[in-house]
């Protein structure tokens, strides 16, 4: 690369992802960005089920609704380029998003679908999402992911991973 | 009471002898998958990573002076076809045309979009949802971002031929 120029051009950019209102069905578009630094000091234990300034110094992406602050799920990445692979190291929704009463539903899909997007971006044909969620919980993902199952290791492949993406990445 | 499955995720692992274990057990499995992976998979992954890259080179804040959009051209044309002159008969241009497109050695004229947008369509239709004016932004951007940056080099000379007669009161 000769030039960086930090020259953008504001051209209408695919915001297509959405978290659903439980109370009212109403979509809201969201986008998932990188964590900063100045957000651990809002990521307490008691809502976000981990202690995230473990994760530091790994990848970390938080969802928001699009134009909004609050952060409503967090996911850390660490991709293993040796195996094209994106692996979920730790993914949660916030306290308020948990359980019967939660407010949004799609955090999580949204999440797992944001490690997809980055590991078909890098690998192509090729990649591979992977996570491993205790033995009582696996049979949730298996059947709503369609993930494949190695040993207690989940993992989206194609085509599978293709289309978890075309799912969540397609509301209009 | 309905049990929430998806409110956390710890998968992080262990030890490294654990993350070798399940690396080694994974890829095994995968490779055993990847055999009967059927080639329209194979091409709809290709083309799914393809739009996912002009989007996030779109999202970039910064831009490089490289040709994107005839890299992205090439890629698009080697995901779906053996060989590039069969996607220049299918869009009607000549193979030689094509090639200087793709070679950065002639601009691509409107009608080339127009043919562009609509394979695109066609090849996007069952794959994933493909804004097709993409070509389009990816190419001015280009265009915009190489013309800014080289101002030290166009400027000087520009700026001798430009002169503002008009008042303008403050």
């Amino acid at each position: 690369m000769n030039t960086v120029f930090a020259f953008y051009v504001n051209f209408p950019i695919f915001v297509r992802m959405n978290i659903i209102e439980v109370s009212t069905g109403k979509a809201f578009p969201i986008e998932i960005i990188p964590v900063e630094k100045a957000d651990y000091k809002s990521l307490p234990k008691s809502r976000y089920f981990f202690n995230w300034k473990d994760e530091q110094n790994e990848e970390i992406y938080k969802l928001v609704i699009k134009g909004g602050n609050t952060i409503l799920g967090l996911v850390s990445l660490e991709r293993i380029p040796s195996e094209w692979r994106v692996h979920i190291r730790l993914l949660t929704v916030s306290k308020e998003n948990k359980g019967s009463e939660k407010e949004f539903d799609k955090i999580a899909g949204n999440l797992i679908t944001h490690a997809a997007k980055i590991a078909i971006a890098e690998y192509g044909e090729l990649a591979c999402v992977s996570l491993k969620p205790k033995t009582e919980i696996a049979q949730h993902y298996i059947d709503k992911y369609k993930m494949n199952v190695t040993g207690i290791t989940l993992s989206l492949e194609v085509p599978e991973i293709l289309d978890l993406v075309n799912l969540f990445d397609n509301n209009e | 009471m309905t049990q929430d499955f998806e409110y956390g995720i710890d998968s992080r692992y262990k030890n490294a002898n654990e993350k070798t274990s399940d690396s080694v057990a994974l890829m095994q499995a995968r490779l055993e998958r990847m055999k009967n992976l059927p080639k329209e998979q194979i091409v709809r992954a290709k083309l799914l990573q393809l739009k996912l890259r002009m989007e996030n080179y779109l999202n970039e804040p910064v831009h490089d002076d490289k040709t994107n959009f005839t890299n992205f051209l090439g890629i698009y044309i080697d995901a779906i076809y053996s060989q590039r002159n069969k996607f220049a008969n299918d869009i009607n241009v000549n193979p030689v045309f094509l090639s200087q497109i793709i070679n950065n050695h002639r601009e691509p004229k409107e009608e080339f979009f127009f043919k562009l947008m609509i394979h695109s369509e066609k090849a996007f239709k069952n794959v994933c949802n493909f804004q097709e004016e993409i070509w389009y932004q990816i190419y001015y951007q280009e265009k915009i971002s190489g013309t800014m940056s080289k101002q030290n080099q166009w400027r000087p000379q520009i700026e001798k031929q430009v002169k503002f007669s008009e008042l303008i009161e403050e």
